[in-house]
This record gives C-alpha cells, sequence and structure tokens, in this order.
C-alpha cells in the first residue's frame, strides 16, 4: 500500500444555509479545496461524495461547476459514516495505485430535506423498528440510561461532553454555534426522550466538506506549502455492525471496537499511548462519553472516569471534538465524515487557531451511523487514524 | 369493521383467527431471528423453520421520548426485550412511565396501534407489564 497524504481542504460554514442549494454548498467547499491544495481542478483523476438526502448524482452536478468531468465518479451513502466512506474508498484507491489523486467530499442540507419531509423526529423509513417509533434520541437515550446503571454515570457526566463542546465551538470559526451551556441550562431545555434533553443534541445544519488526498511522489511534485508538515492517512476503516440478539450491550458495540482497533493497527499506533486528538459523532452528549473506552482512549468501563479527570478536553491527555463536536459545530449528516478528517488534518498541520492541541501529531476521525432492526445497533463506524 | 393491515410485512402471522410473532429458528446455528427473513441473519443457513416468538420476556433497555413520533403521542415508551430463546425484540410498552423499570418482566400483546386516515387501523404489537398480565410467570 502506497502512503497516501492530504494536498488540501476546504469547507463551508455549518449551520443554517437555506437559500443555498447542495450544488452552491459543495461546490463552495470543493472550490475552498482546490484553493487550499493550489492545484487545478482538471488535475482530479476520482472524486467521491457522501450524503444521504441529496437529489441524485450530487457529485456529478457539483463539480461539473469546478470544469470536472469525464472521470470516475461515484456517490456514497453510509448513514452519519457517509463521509467517512467517501474518505475511506479515495484513500483506499489512492493506497492501491489506482489513481494518483482525488477529491472527497461531503454535503448535506437539512433546510431542503425539512421542506420536503417536515420538521419532527424521523424514523428510518420502512425500518420496523422505525414505524415503532425507535428514534436517534430515543436509542441514544437507552444508551443513556445504560451508562447511568451500568457505568455510574451521574447526568452531570452525561451533560459533559456537551458542555465541552460548546465551549470549544466558541472559538471555531466554521461551527454554528458559538454560544456556552451549563448543566443547569442543558436540563432546563426540552426533554426529548428521558435523559436527552434539546442542548445534548446537535442541531440540524447545512453544508459542505471536501479534502483532495493524493500519492507520496504527487505530493511531492505539487505540495506548494513548503511550511506544512506532510500529513498522511495512516488508517482507514469502515466497520460493519453484525446480526443483534440478547447478549449486544450497546456500551460494547464491536463495530466501533474493532474499527478503531483495526485503524490503529493500520496505522502501527495504539490509540491510549499515542493518540493526541480525537474529532468523533457526538450527535448526543451520552454518544461521546460511551465512546471514550470503545475507542480505545482508556479501558473498558473507564470512560466516566477519563471524562472526570478532563483528559478529553483542550490542555487534557487527548482532548475530544476540541472542534466543537456535531454539538456546536453542526452536523450535516454527509458532510461531517470529511468534516473531521480535515479537523484533524488541521490540527496536525497546527493550523487550528484557538482550538489548537498544541504539538498534535497523531490524530483519530470517528464517524458512527444508522440504527436498524436485527443488527447491533449503530450499524457503520467510519475511523481514519492520520500521522505526520 | 373497517379495513384492517399489518403495520410490517411478516411481523405478524394469524393463527386461530389471532395474530402472533413467528420468527425463524436455524437448524444450523440455533439462533432465532425475528422478524423472519431470507436466510439466517447469523449464519446464512437456509435451514431455518418457522416458529412463535416467546410471550414474555425480561426489559433489557428503554427510553421515553417526550415529543411526538409519527402516529404516536407522547408519552412513548419503547424499549429492547429480550426473550428466553435469546432473541432481542424492540417494542413500545403499554404502561404508566414510573411501572416501568429495567429488568423487568414483560408481555406481549398485539391489536391496533394506530389508525389511518381513510379508517384504516393497522395491527401490531406492544408490550405490556407481564406481573399484570400473567401473574409475573416466566
Amino acid at each position: 500500500m502506497r502512503d497516501v497524504y492530504v494536498l488540501g481542504i476546504g469547507q463551508t460554514i455549518f449551520g443554517k444555509h437555506g437559500s443555498l442549494t447542495i450544488n452552491d454548498l459543495g461546490a463552495a467547499a470543493a472550490l475552498a479545496a482546490v484553493k487550499d491544495a493550489e492545484i487545478s481542478p482538471k488535475e482530479f483523476q476520482t472524486a467521491y461524495c457522501g450524503t444521504l438526502y441529496s437529489p441524485p448524482t450530487p457529485i456529478q452536478s457539483i463539480l461539473i461547476r469546478l470544469g470536472v468531468a469525464r472521470i470516475p465518479m461515484c456517490n456514497v451513502e453510509n448513514a452519519c459514516a457517509s463521509g467517512s466512506s467517501a474518505v475511506h474508498l479515495l484513500h483506499r484507491d489512492i493506497a492501491l495505485g489506482a489513481c494518483d489523486v482525488g477529491i472527497a467530499l461531503g454535503v448535506e442540507s437539512l433546510s431542503a430535506f425539512n421542506k420536503k419531509y417536515g420538521k419532527g423526529l424521523l424514523t428510518i423509513e420502512g425500518d420496523l423498528q422505525g414505524k415503532l417509533a425507535l428514534t436517534m434520541p430515543s436509542f441514544f437515550a437507552m444508551l443513556c440510561n445504560r451508562l447511568m446503571e451500568q457505568r455510574g454515570a451521574t447526568i452531570e457526566d452525561i451533560c459533559y461532553p456537551s458542555v465541552k463542546n460548546h465551549k470549544a465551538g466558541m472559538t471555531n470559526p466554521y461551527s454554528q454555534y458559538k454560544k456556552e451551556v451549563t448543566v443547569e441550562e442543558i436540563m432546563a431545555s426540552p426533554m426529548i426522550a428521558d435523559p436527552i434533553t434539546v442542548l445534548q443534541c446537535c442541531p440540524q445544519s447545512d453544508g459542505a466538506a471536501a479534502i483532495i488526498l493524493c500519492c507520496g511522489e504527487y505530493y511531492k511534485k505539487h505540495n506548494k506549502k513548503g511550511y506544512r508538515a506532510p500529513v498522511k492517512i495512516a488508517g482507514s476503516v469502515i466497520s460493519v455492525s453484525g446480526a443483534e440478539d440478547a447478549s449486544y450491550d450497546p456500551l460494547a458495540l464491536q463495530a466501533m471496537i474493532k474499527g478503531a482497533k483495526d485503524a490503529c493497527e493500520m496505522a502501527g499506533i495504539d490509540a491510549q499511548r499515542d493518540l493526541d486528538v480525537v474529532e468523533m459523532h457526538d450527535a448526543f452528549s451520552g454518544e461521546e462519553l460511551a465512546a471514550y473506552e470503545m475507542l480505545g482512549l482508556c479501558k473498558p468501563g473507564d470512560g466516566v472516569a477519563l471524562a472526570r479527570s478532563r483528559a478529553v478536553e483542550l490542555g487534557g491527555r487527548c482532548p475530544v471534538n476540541p472542534s466543537g463536536g456535531l454539538l456546536s459545530m453542526g452536523h450535516p449528516l454527509g458532510a461531517s465524515g470529511v468534516r473531521v478528517v480535515n479537523d484533524i488534518t488541521r490540527q496536525l498541520w497546527g493550523e487550528a487557531g484557538a482550538n489548537q492541541v498544541i504539538g498534535a501529531k497523531v490524530g483519530m476521525a470517528q464517524m458512527l451511523g444508522g440504527v436498524l432492526t436485527g443488527i447491533e445497533s449503530a450499524v457503520v463506524a467510519g475511523i481514519q487514524i492520520m500521522t505526520k | 369493521m373497517g379495513k384492517q393491515v399489518i403495520f410490517h410485512s411478516g411481523a405478524l402471522d394469524e393463527k386461530d383467527g389471532s395474530f402472533i410473532q413467528m420468527g425463524n429458528k436455524c437448524k444450523i446455528c440455533g439462533k432465532t431471528s425475528y422478524p423472519a427473513v431470507e436466510l439466517c441473519p447469523f449464519c446464512s443457513s437456509e435451514n431455518v423453520e418457522k416458529v412463535a416468538l416467546s410471550t414474555v420476556g425480561t426489559l433489557f433497555s428503554f427510553s421515553v421520548t417526550r415529543v411526538p413520533v409519527g402516529p404516536y403521542k407522547p408519552p412513548i415508551i419503547g424499549g429492547y426485550v429480550d426473550l428466553p430463546e435469546g432473541t432481542r425484540v424492540f417494542g413500545q410498552i403499554h404502561a404508566k412511565v414510573e411501572d416501568v423499570k429495567t429488568g423487568m418482566k414483560v408481555k406481549v400483546q398485539t391489536g391496533v396501534i394506530w389508525t389511518e386516515k381513510d379508517g384504516t387501523e393497522v395491527l401490531g404489537y406492544y408490550y405490556v407489564p407481564g406481573q399484570a398480565e400473567s401473574g409475573g410467570s416466566k
């Protein structure tokens, strides 16, 4: 396998962009990545786009606006790991020598989605559990209840990632929210599914993110930003759950545990020893708390203690979601999987501004998605390990 | 009587005038899966037979949704129910919120779970606390 380097990144500000289409958002992010990489879009040899609810063929309709056509392009859907899947496939193409340079994009407009389907809690169309009102909040509320019953988590522990990530979002120029919240404010906000309140949920968002990856030879020839340390994707894994039976514990989701372990092995790193920074899917505050141990940041069962030690905030041993995470950045579904890879890249380049993790050398980008009947939920994890 | 439909294809089978949940029991790996699908979802075997699911299970975990979801009005209590055969089934629990506890026995019932605007009754299953209905038997 060949090494795969990041040549450029770009994104829109995440938030409410009701007047912009998928194509507007996607083209803005792609163009920002092209400007960052300082190459012509004509250089792309392949392109992928992660999205859930866009009209058909978004990558083709976005890239024609940059004059890119007649190359292989694919749109991929993998729930909240759609963007991770786009990055994964591009990484694989380059690592295996199928091409030298390409773009992975993620895009979503929840404003457009809401116009079409109306607001409110949605279930997975056609799914048995969905027809019985299993939603993302009700699933993750069960996870929170498990954390309290099995791990001794308190309401304060459950709210901690939301407090931490809202604070981090204050200084991120791309984030949807610029507002700090307290545990009291979180618990006073409307209840969605006990104990999950509105301020424990990520917002609905519009936005796009893009990344340009290339092989080592191409990087040497075309990288014009000599001041940046070369950053590579050293491990990339898409990990899918198995059939569900009564032995399954959502606090020990194999898709996430094995996905993280495999990605770390691929990169030759140890999660607990080597990771300096993590960007992950914190669609719900308690979800982040449950993930610490599954991602290998601590021993199984020690996630609550890790949070209480404050090791996962800026200044700690391994900050998690120093960008502000989905909770504060916002979550344009298909875009987030690319955005987390961009944010880790920014950290390793030392370009994260006020949100910089000093001296970050190794980072993990994670996404998780899908709640379905018959499969251990969440059903798919996307993990990238990045090094410099 | 108006038109009646089952909420999800294959979720309920009619037997002796009432509706029951039928799963697939795999003769190779022994797992019982629900709803019944093409092959055993655990081992891909086609050597499966349709069996009636146990009617009483243990509540593994649950949550209470405080906002409307589709045709349902809050509070909506939903939970994973573990059956003695090792199958986990998701369903709503029809009970007072304060009476629902993790680890409690629940018993399945079938009936109308919502009514469409045209009057069509949608049949499904739900759970009720096991003590009241079954005397707490397993």
